[in-house]
């Protein structure tokens, strides 16, 4: 746990001490899982105690003294064809119109802020704030691979079919992820996103 | 070479599941039951991470098109291999065109078969398991169908002598109504009652259960804390949704998510869930870490045991 709030700055020390972490290579561990508030390390617990490992994973965070070094950002841009499914959903509940609600999604570059839940699913940040709207009360059994979504502050591409409860407003076919590919997820922590509209 | 000559309702490719990928948002994915597929490996001789077949739902056969050592162990299986009864958890030795034959599965959830060699599909991400949702994984990333032939590994060098049986005191006890579970993440946000709720009420499998994650049915446990800014779950962990109904995390969860997690299932248990249908009904009990760190090295003791006398029979 690195803090209670979320904040930019909690996310870059987190992806930072994940960097360490895998710079220091450490025996018995199997993954290491970056997310808003916490890092989640999973190690193998009947080679190494739980004192020995806690101890190792900090000693690594320690010897780096400059956690801000990172592969060097990219940015993507998706073109989507708003036609979700939730698109005059979204437009009722915060009052704007159809074209307005694209514009202002398409009209702002996110940042990655993690990836997970599925293969390649990347949580971008922010949403314009007047297109913050809570999850759907009951999750879709199935969202189709290539739905765009939204959720509170957050915009995301499903990259493959799942269960889902955020707001689908439009589709895309870009490949987010790719086991066979180098690296095999499209997007990556701190990655730069923009949507552009395509009919 | 083994040929899948009538498919079961449900059969993949399984192994010990992936690592160092789940920050990509890939799960650990592999075997529901890592217990039970790491013990019929070791009774033909193969290491404890080769791939072999996760098999549910119902009867079903496959042909070996080579000599091999085979054993099925995890759900309970009435099967033959040419025509003779093939006991659980015992090296059994199949001849080039023999064929496997499972009649059904008569308690238990998932039958794994192995067979020396191991299974030879490609490596994906560090692991020859499938992972249906993303179709990527062991066999085309898909369940197998009639018709379809998977190659075999190099055979072991040694072999363990034909009979070679572990004993069920070795496995986990499958019929036990106890799971064991450890605080999780969120216990503090959780009252006593919550807790009460949790450890004294019967909870049955719903039909809403796959590899993502077992439903459970059985009283409500409130959760008045909504959604958190997403972590990392992993299976065994269980969650409490909106509807208050735990969600047990399986091989195949999600890596990171929103609801909190009231506890974890001791991964020496996780086995014994697993294998639970939906309808049958567990109860859970807390313990410590220490004492689930415990159990899961005597797990490890046993499957070491296992492989020692396998390879001295």
């Amino acid at each position: 746990m690195f803090g209670t709030e979320r904040s930019a700055e909690l996310l870059h020390e987190i992806h930072s001490a994940v960097r360490a972490l895998e710079a220091a290579r450490i025996p018995n561990v199997e993954d290491v899982v970056p997310a808003y508030l916490a890092l989640t390390v999973f190690y193998d617990s009947l080679r190494v105690s739980y004192r020995e490992i806690s101890a190792a994973l900090l000693a690594a965070c320690d010897r780096v003294s400059d956690f801000g070094k990172g592969p060097t950002p990219r940015t993507h841009r998706i073109p989507v064809r708003y036609d979700g499914p939730d698109l005059d959903f979204v437009a009722t509940s915060t009052g704007l119109s159809v074209d307005e609600v694209v514009a202002r999604h398409s009209g702002r570059s996110y940042t990655v802020d993690l990836l997970g839940f599925v293969p390649g699913f990347g949580y971008l940040g922010e949403l314009d704030p007047a297109l913050h709207l809570p999850r759907r009360a009951a999750p879709r059994p199935r969202v189709v691979a290539g739905s765009v979504a939204i959720a509170a502050a957050q915009t995301a591409v499903y990259p493959l079919d799942t269960p889902g409860g955020w707001h689908i407003i439009g589709l895309m076919q870009t490949v987010m992820f790719d086991p066979t590919r180098s690296p095999p997820a499209l997007l990556a922590p701190g990655d730069t996103v923009k949507f552009e509209r395509v009919q | 070479m083994i040929t899948i000559t009538r498919v079961p309702p449900y059969l993949t490719v399984q192994n010990g599941g992936r690592r160092n990928s789940r920050s990509l948002g890939v799960p650990r994915g592999g075997a529901m039951d890592l217990f039970a597929i790491r013990a019929v490996n070791a009774i033909v001789g193969n290491s404890l991470e080769a791939a072999a077949l996760e098999w549910a739902l119902g009867g079903g056969a496959v042909r070996f098109e080579r000599d091999c050592v085979v054993a099925i162990g995890g759900a309970t299986a009435r099967a033959t291999l040419g025509g003779r009864i093939v006991p659980p958890c015992t090296a059994s030795y199949a001849r080039a065109g023999d064929e496997l034959v499972v009649d059904q599965l008569t308690s238990g959830r998932f039958l794994y078969l192995a067979c020396d060699g191991g299974i030879d599909v490609p490596i994906l991400l560090g692991s020859r398991c499938t992972y249906l949702p993303g179709r990527f994984g062991g066999y085309e990333g898909r369940t197998l169908r009639s018709g379809d032939t998977v190659k075999l590994g190099e055979r072991p060098f040694s072999r363990p002598a034909a009979g070679f049986h572990s004993g069920a005191d070795l496995m986990p006890r499958y019929d036990s109504e106890i799971v064991h579970v450890t605080r999780g993440t969120q216990a503090d946000l959780f009252d006593e009652s919550d807790w009460r709720t949790l450890t004294e009420s019967d909870y049955r499998i719903s039909m809403a259960s796959d590899r993502s994650g077992y439903k459970l049915e059985g009283p409500a446990i409130r959760n008045s804390l909504g959604m958190l800014p997403s972590e990392a779950g992993c299976p065994g962990a269980i969650q409490i949704p909106g509807d208050g109904l735990p969600i047990a995390l399986m091989a195949d969860a999600p890596t990171v998510g929103g609801y909190p997690k009231i506890a974890v299932i001791s991964e020496a248990d996780l086995p014994i869930l697993a294998q639970r249908r939906p309808g049958e009904s567990i109860r859970f009990q807390l313990i410590t870490i220490e004492q689930s760190q415990r159990a899961l090295k005597r797990r490890g003791s046993d499957m070491l045991t296992i492989s020692q006398l396998a390879s001295r029979s």
